[in-house]
């Protein structure tokens, strides 16, 4: 399994390399990035030979899926992706599939499936694969069980697949159909900072409210939901298909991709969470040669339930 | 533009309406009816396609309304779609339409070569339209052509409570025009955010296990729940594994306003 890390600078480019990072991805302002942490746009062709002086590979995110552009703007895009393309790109990862089929069958780059347009299924693999994609980044919400034949297409059909570290990454909802995080819909109480919609940091009580039940036979199991809800939204986290065990599963699936991308974390952060990441694929190796998978899962959870936060 | 009527039972039933008593008054008031689950697999069931024959029978239109589909929704979906009542000879050809949430039902349509129209679901706005927040902005005419190339020219939105600010008179600098597309709109519920791990259903995962999937006892049919977010001035609504957020007001003067939005369809929710 390799590494692809974020970058937001060039000079994160070679401590990056060292700590493991196997591939490299970046966004930029004006060529339709989702979230912020992007790299100045006029680096990113130097972006792309160090990536290459470094031996390794780079793609860039064109991902968001609100891919408003007037004429005039998509003409521009375009222009700099096939620029980009032509510089040697090695991909693009795109999320709206407009972008996807405009410039699918067009680059000599790959084209790559951005998480933010979730595949839970093998036939929505199969409707990708007809413009090309030879990677699919997979969205966190979905268990490696339910994944069993949608991995099983992709080797069949030579395509990649690429999943998110649990430990960086883990919103309760699902990316690329969220509209959590746009207070044109509501009026905050106080300036919002990253992640404080999802994650309530309150304590359980008074939050949730059963309204009048709608199956009154089941009425009894109110106070228990109620109680269960609020646990989930404030400090107790909602439940998630994406944990150490399922990584396990991923890894022993023969998922080729482990994915760090939090652009906005500092220079330090990003090289030392790359680390994690290489020791936690270290581990999987190790635990899985010699032993039954079932065993091999039992012990890499237990090694990484162990796993302190790494100070983040 | 006339203005068409809908209701949203999801997966409640036309026995459900009779036994609340409100049968009648659905009947007469709303031309078409969706039934079926946007947010939840688990809420798919064959029974769904008996409802629909029973609404055509009925005189009513139908909208089968899908979810973002697992391999287990697949199934469902598939056993869904092999009973979906084919349309009579005559019959108009929007009587039954189908929403989808995920690309894996469209290629599911396809390839059961099905005969029904159509619709993108709310969960898939992003991929044709901005609204973040007051605008609503179709991202350009490449984005409503990816759609007409698979058959769809009908999105579905919900209201946010007021008229957005519209790109849609400036459709040429975008490359697109009014004519390109229809616009259903759900009031008064807007759907904030949905996860497929269900807060509501879904048991806790054991330590150092991985769960197979989304399990759950429909818990999200016994109630709604209202959560007062510490950050948010307005109560959200969670139903299952979905938040909401009502706007009970009216939204639109009158039915050129709608008309400004490119709506043709209004569909009610009874409840989020």
């Amino acid at each position: 399994m390799k590494i692809v890390s974020c970058f937001s600078a060039l000079r994160e480019l070679e401590p990056l390399a060292r700590a493991g990072a196997d591939e490299f991805y970046t966004a930029a302002e004006g060529l339709l990035p989702f979230s912020s942490g992007t790299l100045p746009p006029e680096h990113l062709p130097r972006a792309v030979k160090e990536a290459h002086r470094l031996g390794r590979r780079i793609s860039i995110a064109v991902n968001t899926l609100l891919a408003t552009a007037t004429v005039r703007q998509l003409a521009a895009i375009e222009r700099r992706v096939l620029a980009l393309d032509a510089l040697g790109a090695d991909a693009f990862i795109f999320g709206n599939p407009y972008l996807l089929a405009k410039f699918s069958g067009r680059l000599k780059a790959q084209l790559h499936l951005s998480s933010l347009q979730p595949v839970f299924n093998s036939l929505s693999a199969a409707f990708f694969a007809r413009f090309g994609v030879s990677r699919i980044i997979l969205p966190n919400q979905l268990a490696p069980a339910e994944a069993a034949r949608l991995l099983a297409f992709c080797r069949r059909r030579g395509i990649e697949t690429e999943i998110f570290d649990y430990r960086f990454f883990g919103c309760a909802y699902v990316n690329g159909r969220c509209q959590l995080h746009r207070p044109g819909h509501y009026t905050l109480r106080e300036e919002m900072s990253e992640g404080m919609l999802c994650r309530i940091n309150a304590r359980p009580g008074g939050l949730v409210r059963a309204l009048r039940p709608d199956e009154p036979a089941r009425a009894r199991e109110l106070p228990r939901l109620a109680a269960r809800l609020e646990r989930r939204f404030t400090c107790g986290g909602a439940p998630r298909l994406s944990n150490a065990a399922a990584f396990f599963d991923f890894y022993s699936a023969g998922v080729q991709y482990l994915k760090y991308g939090i652009r906005q974390d500092a220079p330090e952060v990003k090289v030392r969470k790359v680390g994690e990441l290489r020791r936690m694929i270290a581990l999987a190796a190790r635990l899985a040669a010699g032993r039954s998978r079932a065993a091999a899962r039992r012990a890499f959870a237990a090694e990484m339930s162990g796993w302190n936060g790494g100070g983040f | 533009m006339p203005v068409e009527r809908g209701i949203r039972l999801g997966a409640r039933t036309l026995a459900d309406l009779k036994k609340a008593g409100a049968l009648e008054a659905a009947l007469s008031d709303f031309d078409r009816f969706y039934i079926g689950t946007e947010f939840c697999e688990n809420l798919l069931d064959r029974a769904l396609c008996s409802e629909a024959a029973r609404l055509l029978r009925l005189g009513r239109k139908v909208c089968l309304l899908t979810p973002p589909l697992s391999e287990k929704g697949l199934r469902l979906l598939d056993a869904v779609f092999a009973g979906l009542p084919r349309p009579a000879r005559g019959a108009a050809p929007d009587s039954l339409e189908i929403t989808v949430n995920d690309f894996g039902a469209v290629e599911l349509a396809r390839r059961r070569r099905l005969p029904f129209r159509l619709n993108a679901g709310r969960l898939l706005r992003d991929n044709v339209f901005d609204n973040t927040g007051k605008p609503l902005k179709v991202h350009n005419g490449e984005a409503l052509a990816f759609w007409r190339g698979l058959g769809i020219s009908r999105f579905e939105l919900s209201t946010i409570g007021a008229l957005p600010e519209l790109n849609f008179s400036d459709g040429k600098r975008y490359g697109f025009s009014k004519d390109d597309f229809r616009i259903t709109l759900y009031y008064p519920y807007l759907d904030l955010t949905s996860a497929r791990a269900c807060p509501l259903g879904m048991p806790d995962v054991k330590p150092g296990e991985a769960p197979r999937g989304v399990a759950c006892a429909r818990e999200c049919r016994v109630a709604a729940f209202e959560l007062a977010h510490p950050l948010i001035k307005e109560k959200l609504l969670v139903r299952g594994n979905t938040v909401f957020l009502e706007f009970p007001g009216k939204f639109y003067s009158s039915e050129k306003d709608l008309e400004k939005m490119n709506v043709d369809r209004l569909v009610y929710e009874p409840w989020p």
